[in-house]
């Protein structure tokens, strides 16, 4: 059965709406957000759904989760801290504040946190040069900057978070 | 042909027609231009930049439009700041094409660097060394040293299963988009892909089972590294080990050209093995592909269930005898008796089917095709004629699909017929289901499998905008097969598709013509001379004196043939296997392989082509024809039993449509376009170039009085109103004995099941993996239900050749099986 469809009819309806039927293979980007969406990234089940949906083939839509690098295809954390480490950042540090803060946190540069809250990220430049070391957390639908950072500061961010997790599963948020 | 265009490549002028890439422009100058992602029989991308040439056009006055000139007279030519690529910049007149410049040179050297900073260099121990363009064409064009640091090269999975079938090495891979094109636009599977970007870019298979499609095997072969590799042949050899042998394959109709790669080898005591199967070119049959089926279903050649030794009964049991003590058996078996019924199947060669056909009717006796499908003898007359090519159908043509699913029965008419509709010729699809060729028709007749004759005959009287369509093709070809159909259903259908071009104008057109499908090579071949099938085999073995099976296996095939046969008076089988029909033999002779023997199979085209010898015999194995002659010898009846070449002679002399031909005239060639397989790997591929012959096609016969009226087959009706049809269906990858020994394909064999529409299943209360007893009579069968939505309602689906006594369509009641209670 296809569960993105029976969960999303109207919502995949709309999308596919917005493409000529002959060409719906274009509501590929779309549907992989959806799909993203549903499950914090797209699984091969949900793949496989929108090959359907589109009579394409489920390698097809596969090439096209690689090819983004915003789509995912393994599980990710839940926030992704996303630190730039471009030229002008790591003229400003940039370099030596994401080792500190991977080895805080005892991961690496993509790895996910045991309790699968955190990723890090190494990102190209975000516009906010003057002000590195810099980063900015996505998750939870939005994007928020952290500017002249030093470790610290940036670990109380991430236990920030991490406490709001913590109440939302105790049912105290 | 269209306009021509001059141009001067590396100071030759050639002559090309406009629109030509001038890579292929160079090609046909016999100048090389290296390539990696450009292949003739694809479309360009121009992805590689290994093609890189200096062009110059001639500089035109603006105000007058004509061509500047030179002090010295000659046009003035403007050579671009930049290389261009060869493989997609069209010729144009008076261009002037630089392929040997210090400048090309050095592009080409830069290419190779690139390229080959990340390529392990494993040669020595890669399947394409030897024949690879990436080694060739850096022996030609590389620098020899790379400035890039060693440490850096991206290290990669090496042995990726993209499926059981296909291995890929991402290290080795250019990124060339070969395989991936070919998928997508040639077979029309995409199946692989690319995924990541930059130099994590890598070719992925999401689809179940991975690589899944029956062209994979040509991906190997269009490959410019060793990135894609068989299963079936990967570490096997080294090219420059093994021996080619042109040979044709054995499975479809189509027979496609094939090269067998024979070696000695150790761990075969020392014997010639096939170690692959590879496409030999023929622009008029397979082009330069082949499908997986032939490509990997040569192993039962070299089964060790192969008969080894003549059998004879003695006291009830086979026992091994000699051939002497055998033959002078089998001639006293024929001797004693009359009423010979010869019992042949469409895998033998022509010269097999022609010697048989001499003794048994000098003996009076009669010759039966075993097979269920009618219409060989209006394909004889009404075939394509001469020299016609599917690949010269386009606008304006029209090709007709009835009672058949070409995917699954002959792959590479499938496709043939595909690039015919994407070249602009109207496809008419009609079955009783959807097929895979639908995606390309422009109209699609359904029908209920009950209908299908007043389907074709409403084409006939041609009101519908299909039968307009036919109508006003000025070629139509039509291919025709045997889905839902008895033999006699078969008959009538042949009969109006004849009718069909006659009344449409185009009977006599080299390029219109029916086309059988059939389910073996030659089965149009054991029409050629003189085999027909026979509605009441059953009643014709059971009261014949003697029964001479050849290349068939009526008692493992169906029951009621097993009993039939038991009642016969004495039988001769020859086989290579110790199949059911030989098991209740008087005699049993094994026969020779196709590999091992020479011989001649007519394709569903009526093509004769030639097969040759690629591995010595079996020991104690001889081909069919000579035995044939061998037993009429020690009957008295002279027969050419020495060698195919004469036999072919002797069916030359003896058949009109066979008339002048021989082996050396079917082993003729031409110079085909692409030009493939010479020393240019890089071009198109390791598909072999062919040496050794393209065939020729049979004259048509001539269409000799009125057709007559069909005969007024009904097809039965429901005998009740929950009666299911019973249909048997061709898949590709069946249990038959010939493709069971290539283990390789085991994963992607039919097996037995019912296929049942949802509608169906529901009545009859079963859902997938339950199970349905179907019976008619005293025949029954309990079988393995799969809920398929595009089965037609009131009909069961039947894999043919999965152990399913199933021949011919029937009509048969269902119930759900109730497990029966464990004591
Ligand atoms: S696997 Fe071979 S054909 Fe496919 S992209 Fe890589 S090099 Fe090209
Ligand atoms: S299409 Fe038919 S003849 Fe050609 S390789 Fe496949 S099975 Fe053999
Ligand atoms: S370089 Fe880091 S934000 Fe611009
Ligand atoms: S760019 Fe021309 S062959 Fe690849």
């Amino acid at each position: 059965m296809n569960t993105l469809r029976a969960k999303y009819a109207d919502e995949i309806q709309a999308i596919l709406a917005k493409y000529p039927p002959e060409h719906k293979r274009s509501a590929v980007m779309p549907l992989l957000y959806l799909a993203q969406r549903e499950a914090g990234y797209v699984t091969v089940q949900a793949m496989a759904e929108i090959a359907e949906i589109l009579e394409i083939s489920i390698t097809d839509v596969a090439s096209i989760v690689g090819f983004y690098t915003l789509y995912y295809d393994q599980p990710h954390g839940r926030y992704h801290i996303q630190v730039c480490t471009d030229l002008p950042c790591a003229l400003r540090g940039a370099e030596d504040f994401l080792k500190a803060l991977c080895q805080a946190l005892g991961v690496e540069v993509g790895q996910v946190t045991p309790d699968g809250l955190f990723v890090i990220e190494e990102v190209k430049c975000i516009g906010a040069c003057h002000r590195a070391p810099v980063f900015q957390v996505q998750g939870d639908g939005e994007i928020v900057f952290h500017e002249n950072q030093t470790l610290e500061t940036a670990l109380a961010v991430i236990e920030a978070l991490r406490q709001k997790a913590q109440q939302e599963k105790e049912g105290t948020a | 042909m269209g306009k021509m265009v001059t141009l001067t490549i590396d100071g030759q002028v050639i002559s090309v027609p406009q629109g030509m890439l001038i890579v292929d422009a160079a090609k046909k100058a016999g100048i090389d231009i290296p390539v990696f992602c450009y292949h003739p029989k694809m479309e360009p991308v121009g992805m590689c930049r290994m093609c890189l040439v200096e062009v110059g056009r001639p500089v035109i006055d603006r105000t007058t439009g004509q061509p500047i000139l030179e002090a010295d007279g000659t046009p003035k030519i403007q050579f671009g700041p930049k290389l261009e690529t060869a493989c997609t910049t069209p010729v144009s007149e008076g261009m002037v094409v630089r392929t040997q410049t210090q400048v090309v040179a050095e592009a080409r050297r830069g290419i190779i660097e690139f390229l080959l900073t990340s390529h392990p260099l494993d040669c020595p121990i890669c399947d394409k060394g030897g024949e690879c363009p990436l080694q060739n064409l850096t022996m030609a064009y590389g620098p020899g040293e790379s400035r890039f640091q060693y440490e850096d090269k991206m290290h990669l999975a090496k042995h990726v299963p993209l499926g059981e079938l296909i291995y890929l090495d991402r290290e080795r891979c250019i990124l060339c988009g070969r395989c991936v094109r070919f998928q997508s636009n040639v077979a029309d599977d995409p199946v692989i892909a690319f995924s990541q970007r930059g130099r994590a870019l890598q070719i992925v298979t999401f689809s179940e089972p991975g690589f899944d499609s029956y062209f994979s095997g040509n991906t190997t072969d269009i490959c410019p590294v060793g990135a894609l590799t068989t299963a079936d042949f990967r570490f096997g050899a080294r090219p420059w080990e093994m021996i080619p042998t042109a040979s044709i394959c054995p499975h479809c109709p189509v027979g496609c050209n094939l090269t067998l790669n024979v070696r000695r080898e150790a761990a075969a005591g020392g014997r010639e093995v096939i170690k692959r199967v590879m496409p030999r070119q023929n622009e008029w049959v397979n082009e330069i592909w082949i499908c997986d089926k032939g490509r990997f279903g040569y192993h039962y050649t070299e089964s060790p269930e192969r008969l080894r030794q003549p059998l004879v009964r003695k006291n009830g049991r086979l026992e091994p005898a000699t051939w002497e003590e055998a033959l002078a058996f089998a001639a006293e078996g024929l001797r004693e008796r009359s009423g010979v019924v010869a019992l042949a199947g469409g895998r033998l060669s022509n010269e097999d089917f022609f010697n048989l056909y001499q003794v048994v009717t000098a003996r009076q006796g009669r010759a039966v095709l075993y097979s269920t499908m009618a219409g060989g003898d209006y394909v004889q007359r009404y075939g394509l004629s001469g020299d016609a090519n599917l690949a010269g159908l386009g606008k304006g043509d029209a090709v007709l699909v009835v009672a058949t699913d070409l995917h699954e029965e002959a792959p590479l008419w499938w496709l043939r017929v595909k690039q015919a509709a994407e070249r602009g010729a109207t496809l008419i699809v009609a079955n009783a289901r959807p097929t895979k060729l639908e995606r390309y028709a422009a109209h699609v007749i359904r029908y209920a499998y009950s209908e299908v004759l007043e389907k074709v005959q409403s084409l006939l009287a041609g009101e519908s905008p299909e039968a307009q369509a036919l109508a006003k093709a000025t070629n139509l070809v039509i291919f025709f097969g045997q889905e839902g159909l008895s033999l006699e259903a078969s008959e009538a259908l042949a009969t109006m598709l004849a009718r069909l071009l006659v009344q449409n104008g185009q009977a006599e057109r080299p390029l219109s013509g029916l086309v059988a499908v059939w389910p073996h090579a030659n089965t149009q071949g054991g029409w050629e001379i003189g085999f027909r099938p026979d509605p009441d085999l059953a009643h014709t073995l059971a009261t014949a004196g003697a029964v001479w099976v050849a290349a068939a296996d009526p008692a493992g095939d169906d029951p009621i043939l097993a009993q039939a046969l038991e009642k016969a008076g004495f039988v001769i089988v020859q086989d290579l296997f110790l199949t059911e029909t030989a098991r209740r033999a008087d005699v049993v002779f094994p026969v020779q392989a196709f590999t091992e023997r020479e011989g001649t199979w007519t394709s569903g085209e009526r093509r004769v082509q030639r097969f040759y010898p690629a591995v010595p015999e079996l020991e104690n194995t001889r081909p069919d024809f000579m035995i044939v002659a061998q037993v009429a010898d020690h009957l008295g009846i002279p027969l050419v039993g020495r060698s195919a070449s004469r036999v072919f002679d002797e069916l030359a002399r003896a058949l009109p449509a066979f008339a002048g031909l021989s082996y050396t005239r079917l082993a003729e060639v031409v110079e085909q376009w692409p030009l493939v397989g010479r020393g240019d790997l890089y071009y198109g591929g390791t598909v072999y170039e062919n040496t050794q012959g393209l065939g020729v096609r049979l004259a048509r016969m001539s269409a000799g009085a009125e057709l007559s009226e069909w005969p007024a087959v009904e097809i039965a009706p429901a005998p009740a109103d929950d009666a299911l049809y019973l249909v048997p269906v061709v898949r590709l990858y069946d249990q038959g004995q010939t493709l069971v020994p290539s283990h390789l394909l085991q994963q992607r064999m039919a097996r037995a099941a019912l296929y049942l529409a949802p509608a169906t299943a529901a009545q009859l209360g079963v859902q997938t993996g339950e199970r349905v007893e179907v019976s008619a009579g005293e025949w029954a069968e309990t079988l393995t239900v799969y809920v398929d939505a595009n089965v037609p309602v009131k009909a069961g689906l039947v894999p043919r050749s999965t152990g399913v006594p199933l021949r011919q369509p029937l009509w048969v009641r269902a119930q759900r099986a109730v497990l029966e209670p464990q004591p």
